[in-house]
Formats: structure tokens, sequence, C-alpha cells
């Protein structure tokens, strides 16, 4: 068969001739599929809610360290302001951890394939918008944390040892380091093939990752719709 | 000891269907991976997700159409680099599928029907190999999502393109 000739209906006898010969070809290997094999999958999926499990409890114990913490220092608002906004932060990242779980955990893959691929793009793109902020926002928290750890682990006041300028200029510092942060990722993300972790990491603070997530739901949509256009 | 039981049987009957229906397998991994060395991956993520899903597989439906959904929805999570929570499950060194003779894609004709296949974006492909497969437009509907009629659409446009691509 030649590419200039070929047809759906070609396809389909050769499809059919495939098919008869993969009866005889094929052996599904049941040694590997026995109980303890099975078994595995289940203990893995285990160990991944165990670990899911301990950064959600993690990011409870912080969020009731740093309401104990607000409450303490209620009359002082150069403490109170820095740990209300650790507080918010951490209560996002728990909502946002909450939410992805009862959504991965209500998952089924048997039902039709566009519903499932629509909720699992827009988990990801979900996931990512939450990854990029969590990066991006990072290096404006560390003057907060700085302030509230000191003051709350060790009962030091940061303002005291670094002054209010030094700290102020490391608040602007973190501004400025945020589009810097965005530069270097979109010059870098495509450079880093041989690091896939630091390229993905990357792509997700450029917004490559969401920009692609956005594109697959689209594409879902044209697909479901299509019929509506041809009419 | 009845659960024990109960969980041994239902695995004996998760592999004689699978058994029955391994042929699913090997298309659907040979129409998402066009690199032989990833095929025994996706297999063994579909295989895992049917596994997780057996519990709740519903018998008036056919195991075929359920089998689809769940190849077909690991399928595409896969291709877009998705979903391989369940890795190294297997050992690296073993396939769950085994090939006895040489593959059939290395047959021109299916070679390059495959080449044909990979052409087609992930949503295509799910559509293409169900029409291939000899899969009903309601079926198709049914494992998609779609209406009968948005499938009827879509394979005569994909007819279209390979008329424009033969000229």
């Amino acid at each position: 068969m030649r590419t200039d000739e070929i047809n759906l209906d070609d396809m389909k006898q050769l499809w059919e001739a495939q098919d008869k010969k993969l009866d005889t070809m094929l052996r599904l290997n049941t040694r590997l599929l026995q109980a303890p094999v099975l078994s595995k999958v289940e203990s893995a999926m285990r160990r991944l809610a165990f670990v899911l499990g301990v950064n959600l409890l993690i990011d409870v114990l912080l969020a009731l360290w740093l309401g104990s913490f607000l409450w303490d220092v209620r009359a002082e608002p150069r403490f109170l302001l820095p740990a209300a906004v650790l507080h918010l932060s951490v209560i996002a990242l728990l909502g946002n951890g909450i939410r992805q779980l009862m959504a991965i955990g209500g998952l089924d893959y048997s039902a039709p394939v566009l519903e499932i691929q629509k909720r699992m793009e827009s988990l990801r793109a979900q996931r990512l918008r939450a990854t990029q902020l969590t990066l991006l926002a990072s290096p404006l928290l560390w003057t907060p944390l700085l302030i509230v750890a000191l003051k709350g682990l060790i009962g030091l006041d940061a303002y005291a040892i670094f002054s209010a300028e030094y700290l102020l200029i490391n608040v602007l510092l973190g501004l400025a380091v945020i589009p810097l942060a965005i530069w270097l990722a979109r010059r870098y993300a495509e450079r880093m093939q041989r690091s896939p972790f630091v390229q993905s990491l990357l792509r997700d603070i450029a917004g490559y990752n969401l920009n692609a997530a956005a594109g697959f739901l689209s594409q879902l949509a044209r697909f479901e719709a299509e019929e509506n256009h041809a009419r | 000891m009845s659960t024990t039981l109960s969980k041994a049987s239902a695995q004996d009957r998760f592999l004689t269907m699978l058994d029955e229906h391994k042929k699913i397998l090997y298309k659907v991994a040979s129409s998402y991976c066009r690199s032989t060395a990833d095929r025994p991956d996706l297999v063994q993520e579909i295989v895992v997700q049917l596994w997780r899903s057996f519990d709740r597989y519903d018998e008036s439906y056919r195991f075929s159409t359920w089998m689809y959904r769940i190849a077909l929805n690991v399928a595409i999570s896969f291709y877009r680099g998705e979903a391989r929570r369940s890795r190294h499950t297997v050992p690296a060194e073993d396939s769950i599928l085994e090939i006895a003779a040489e593959e059939p894609a290395e047959d021109g004709g299916l070679q390059l029907l495959y080449e044909l296949i990979a052409e087609l974006d992930e949503l295509d492909r799910a559509l293409i190999l169900l029409y291939l497969d000899g899969n009903r437009y309601d079926t198709i509907a049914e494992i998609l999502g779609i209406s009968e009629t948005n499938v009827g659409t879509k394979i005569s446009r994909i007819k279209q393109r390979l008329r424009r691509r033969s000229k």
C-alpha cells in the first residue's frame, strides 16, 4: 500500500488483519499479575495517600500555630500583619490541597473520556496556578517568615535586630525577584532538557504548563462542540 | 478469610477478562506510544488503573466498553505526561504484555497506518482507534462522551482529510 492510495477502508482492512495476528501473538504475563504484584498497587497508593496526608497535617499544624501566634500578638500590628499574611497563605495552601485530594479521590477513570479529561485538565490547571503562585510569592514571604519565626520560636524581635529599613528593603527585593524569576524561567525553561524536574519547575513559573493546560481544555471543548459548527 | 477469598476470586475474574481483551492493551499502547520502549510503561499504567477500578465495574456494561474508557483515559493522560503514580510497580525488566513473535507494526502497511494515526491529535486518535476496531457509532459515542452525530461528523472529516492527503 502506498501513501497516495490510503483511505479509511484500507485502514480498516489492515486493522482487521492485525487483529487476527494478535490473537496468536500476544500473551498476558499472568505470573506478573498474581496477588503480590497487584497488591503492590494498593500499597503504592496507600504510600501516596500517606505522603499527601502528612503534607496536609503539617499545613494544619502550621495554621494552628500561626493562629495561636496571631492571638498572642493581637495588640502588636508589626507582628500581627506579617503573621496574618503567613496565616492566609497557609490556609490557602491547605484549602487547595484538600480540594485537590477530594477531586483526585473522586475521579472515576471508567467515565466517558471527554468528561474525565476535562476534569483532569481543570485539576491540572488549578494545581499549576497554585504552584506558580506559591513559587512566585515565596520571595515575598521570607521577611514575614523571619519576623514571625524569630518572635514565635525564640522570642526575638526582628525589627530590633535588623532595623525596619533592612526588613523593608528585603520586601522590596522580594518584589523585584518576581519579574526577574519569570524572565529567567522563560529564558531557560526550554534549555533544561537534561533535568526534567528543573525544566518542569521553570515551565510552571513561566506559565508555559498552564498555557498548555488551557490549550488542551480548549481542544476538548472544540472536540465536543464540533458537531454544532458542522451543521 | 472470606475477604481474602473474594479478593482472590475477583482477581481471577479480572485476569480472565483482561486476557480475553488483551488486544485492546496492545492497540491503545501502539497508537499512543510511537516509541516501543514506552509501551510497557503505558500498558502497566492501564492495567493498574483497570485493577483499581475493577470493584466498580458494572457487569451490565460490556467489559470492552469499560476497558476502552479506562485505557483511553490513561493513554491520553500518559501522552500528556500525567498519571505516572504507579510506575515501577512491576519490575522494569518484565512486561505485562508479551509479544510472542515479530511485532505486526513492523509490517509496512501497518507501520504506515500507525504513522497516520500518530498524525492525529490525542482525541481524534481515540476516535479512529475505536472506529477501526469495528465499534458502532453509538458505542464510540458512549465511550468518548460525545453524541452519535458528532462521531459521524468527525469520522467523515477524517475521511476527507485522508482523501486530501492522497491527492
